[in-house]
């Protein structure tokens, strides 16, 4: 058809131009695929990647996340049947996170009002200051030398994604119980996220703060991971030492304020004091908390301004190092950085170690002959990611509680068997006249809970 | 590899090309012939060349042909070790018991059991012991002293969601007991082997009872029980000539002989002789194996209802009281409030209580304690759906949570809800709202006289 137009031999050089035409392009986008396919192309990412991104964002509206580290996963699959989900005695069976009904929506903030963590308040020491003179009944000091204090700790009202997680925090909270009780202490235990923008690591500081202005007999909070176990049942607190401080931490003065190490303190476990300072330092330290756009550009500044920080989004930690190294003039002497007992003991540097100090020590040293507190950071046994092996952290959080119950059973005359075993034995013959027995820690009655007698 | 395939055979495709042109000056008689032949050659190539793209593009998108890569071989490997570690944590295997279980000799039913050593003068030498020692009295603030005692089976359970409610329970009594200044002492350890599972409360008990004689009152309580009535406090007064309070009817009790007459998931012993000597009287018929067999088969042929099992506390005592009536003149059977709420009854009515009454009355208009009888949580099975028990329990936690929260301004955005919302506003003078809300200090806590 083209012949008579161009020529026959023009058409058949047409006709191979459009040959060629047709398989260079054909190599290209098997090129272009393929490359894209492999490498990625711009911003956009391979097909997989989009394709992940999909179901990913389609799994979000259905409450389930995908993480890119290793994961933990529950040996059974559940088999789900909408019509035995109901009626099944197994609990095997059952999706917990069908179980949950959030009745009333989530109250939309403002997106351009600055975050508040609540009214100021400037006079607080006043306000409590009468209060605790209008309530005699509730004295903020149990007596002369012991301040009353409130051990607060908590964790997330669903569910552990590990299935063995909520297993670790009954045993994290009776060892906690148990200390508390010998030592007069009181336990807050929170299940309630009380800011939604407050989530995560900086959901204390609501908590915290809420707790010092509802509870004006507590002297000082001392606020507990949920991941910290009492190794140490008979070391009591020398509250003396901290009478004229506000915030006590386990840390280095040189760690902070000098080389401001972002490790230089912890806030896994620390004492506050329920005072108008404590409330201003809880002003001081929030803002770099609400989740989203502030919390990561708070964190970009701490990984550099503080050192050896990796890059993730603000924490607690990190943030209240900042402060307190960058306004040290406001703060730094009302704070104390205790480091001659562990009110925070890393756990890779002392679990090993329990035998050697049941052989050579005894309780009540509360330092790195026998730890006051076992802090298991980074295993997140609730989570589905931990920082170390599953295996080796389970295991030692097992002996470290074995080694503070221990200390508890022996007021009982039990002991485990091991510190890897649950069972008990007793290590004394029934006595027919209990009360001779020698409670040789002296936990039974110690002298910091005895009750004032007053004659009436 | 795709791209090098693709590569090869773009450039062996595209010397051919000229190929037709190239072929068709060949022969003459060939030439229609050959023109078609290299045509189809193309035609073939360039389906080649599709098929290849079509594939490629299929695998760069779904994964078509999988090959697992090196990080999914890591994955599968952590997941496979940690099964194995959580299989062994479960299991009940002990890593320092040399001896098999079965090699235990059980008591047989010969032998008589005993809890301890015979105590005849715990009166006395207690008297003794809280003169010496002054600062450790037994009434403090005009209360007498209470110990909670509680506890569950010191490995993980059957499934996950047994733990979790395991710690709901224990947060819920932690937050009873911080308001009543009661003390808990949480109990993971199997005290005497031989008195397993239910029996394992009366070795304890009588443990805690020896070696804390500042303590007035031991209060057992089920993991499977929950405070709902936050403001309630127990009666004391009404129980100064009594020695053990449980929740029960006299009607069922020694009419009908019910096995269900008394509830011993929730009750309360005087530190006192009598109580040590009813524990030696009730713990016989508890040593596992031969002895717990023979002694369930009485029971059950002695109670009404009771189904074909080994004995339990509950019938144990039951049986006791109705056949030593001389125990009933210190027993007191309490059903003015719920000290045990059987759930059924009770999680469905939760929202009309909110409505219609307050906190404080302890029975069945906002009921002290319910009990999830049954439910089992931390076993494999129950007796009853697990949706019906799990959202039960949930509901009971916050509303009781509910309670709890008012002071702090908050509630559960519904009652199958973990999440909350405020209920006030946040104040410059939150002291006011202390005094209004805080159950110790407001005089809400009943001053119960009768």
């Amino acid at each position: 058809m083209l012949d008579r137009i161009i020529g026959p031999r023009r058409t058949r050089q047409f006709q191979r131009l459009l040959r060629n035409g047709k398989v260079t392009l054909l190599c290209l986008v098997l090129t272009i695929v393929v490359l894209r396919g492999n490498l990625g192309a711009g911003k956009f990412g391979t097909p997989e990647q989009d394709f992940k991104e999909i179901r990913d964002t389609f799994y979000q509206y259905r409450g389930k996340r995908t993480e890119p580290r290793r994961v933990l996963e529950e040996l059974q699959t559940t088999i789900e049947t909408t019509s035995s989900a109901e009626t099944t005695n197994n609990y095997a069976e059952f999706d917990i996170n069908k179980l949950f009904v959030d009745e009333e929506d989530d109250v939309k903030k403002n997106p351009n009002e600055p975050y508040s963590i609540g009214p100021k308040i400037s006079d607080w020491d006043e306000q409590r200051g009468e209060w605790l003179k209008q309530n005699p009944n509730f004295p903020n000091f149990v007596n002369p030398n012991k301040p009353r204090v409130l051990l607060v700790t908590g964790s997330s009202p669903k569910p552990c994604e590990n299935p063995v997680g909520d297993h670790y925090l009954l045993k994290s909270i009776k060892n906690k119980i148990d200390y508390c009780r010998i030592h007069g202490i009181e336990i807050f235990y929170n299940m309630a996220l009380l800011d939604a923008e407050m989530a995560g690591f900086w959901a204390k500081l609501p908590l915290i703060r809420k707790l010092l202005l509802s509870h004006p007999e507590v002297e000082f909070l001392w606020w507990m991971d949920s991941d910290a176990m009492f190794t140490d049942m008979a070391f009591e607190v020398p509250w003396e030492r901290y009478k004229d401080r506000n915030l006590v931490m386990h840390g280095w003065n040189e760690m902070v304020y000098d080389q401001k190490n972002w490790i230089g303190l912890n806030t896994g476990s620390f004492l506050l004091r329920n005072c108008q300072w404590s409330l201003d330092l809880i002003d001081v330290w929030a803002p770099m908390g609400p989740k989203g756009k502030i919390r990561d550009e708070a964190g970009k500044l701490l990984t550099r301004e503080l050192k050896d920080r990796p890059v993730f989004e603000a924490d607690d930690q990190s943030a209240m190092v900042w402060i307190l190294a960058s306004q040290k003039d406001r703060w730094a002497n009302k704070v104390y950085l205790e480091n001659h007992y562990y009110l925070h003991g890393y756990w890779g540097i002392l679990v090993d170690r329990y035998e050697e100090m049941i052989a050579s020590y005894h309780p009540g040293l509360g330092d790195h002959r026998w730890p006051l507190v076992t802090h298991f950071v980074g295993c997140k046994p609730c989570g589905k990611f931990g920082d170390y092996p599953v295996e080796r952290c389970l295991k030692q959080m097992d002996r470290a509680f074995n080694f503070g119950d221990n200390q508890i059973l022996q007021m009982y005359g039990f002991t485990h068997k091991s510190l890897a075993s649950r069972r008990v034995k007793p290590t004394r013959n029934d006595s027919s006249n209990p009360l001779e027995v020698k409670d040789e820690l002296g936990l039974l009655h110690p002298a910091y809970k005895a009750v004032k007698v007053s004659s009436s | 590899m795709g791209q090098e395939g693709a590569q090869k055979r773009g450039s062996s495709t595209l010397p051919t090309s000229t190929a037709p042109n190239g072929g068709s000056r060949t022969g003459r008689p060939l030439r229609g012939g050959s023109r078609q032949i290299h045509k189809t050659l193309n035609n073939i190539k360039i389906t080649i060349l599709c098929g290849l793209v079509t594939i490629l593009v299929l695998r760069g998108t779904i994964g078509f042909g999988s090959l697992s890569t090196d990080n999914d071989l890591e994955n599968q490997a952590i997941i496979e070790e940690t099964n194995r570690i959580l299989a062994e944590i479960r299991s009940d295997k002990d890593p320092d018991d040399p001896e098999d279980n079965q090699n235990q000799p059980t008591i047989s039913l010969n032998d008589t059991y005993t809890l301890g050593a015979k105590i005849s003068n715990w009166d006395e030498e207690r008297t003794l012991w809280l003169n010496r020692n002054q600062d450790f009295p037994n009434i403090v603030n005009g209360k007498a002293r209470i110990l909670l005692v509680t506890g569950s089976p010191p490995g993980p359970c059957d499934n996950a969601i047994g733990d979790h409610y395991l710690l709901k329970s224990i947060k819920n009594k932690i937050d009873y007991c911080r308001i009543h200044g009661i003390e808990i002492v949480y109990n993971m350890a199997h005290l005497d082997k031989e008195l397993s599972g239910y029996w394992a409360k009366l070795p304890l008990i009588r443990r805690l009872m020896l070696s804390h004689p500042e303590v007035e009152w031991i209060w057992w309580m089920d993991s499977d029980a929950l405070f709902t009535d936050m403001v309630f406090e127990l009666p004391l007064s009404k129980y100064k000539d009594h020695n053990l309070i449980i929740h029960g009817y006299p009607d069922l009790l020694f009419d009908q002989k019910s096995w269900i007459a008394l509830n011993t998931g929730s009750f309360l012993f005087r530190n006192c002789q009598w109580s040590l000597d009813l524990l030696d009287d009730w713990a016989p018929m508890g040593p596992k194996g031969p002895v717990r067999e023979e002694a369930g088969k009485i029971l059950t042929a002695n109670l009404k209802g009771r189904p074909a099992f080994e004995a339990d506390d509950q019938s144990a005592l039951i049986y006791l009281l109705i056949t030593k009536t001389e125990w009933m003149s210190k027993v007191f059977v309490e059903n003015s409030y719920f000290l045990h709420g059987y759930w059924a009854g009770l999680v469905d009515r939760y929202e009309e209580m909110m409505e219609k009454y307050h906190p404080g009355l302890g029975d069945e208009r906002w009921p002290f304690v319910t009990h999830f009888v049954g439910c089992k949580p931390c076993g494999s099975y129950g007796d009853y759906p697990v949706q019906r028990c799990l959202s039960s329990m949930e509901r009971a936690f916050n509303f009781a949570d509910n309670q709890v929260l008012k002071l702090y301004g908050f509630r559960h955005r519904g009652l199958l809800s973990p999440k909350i919302k405020r209920i006030r506003n946040e104040t410059v003078t939150p002291l006011q709202y202390v005094d209004q809300f805080d159950i110790r200090h407001s005089g809400q806590a009943t001053a119960t006289s009768n």
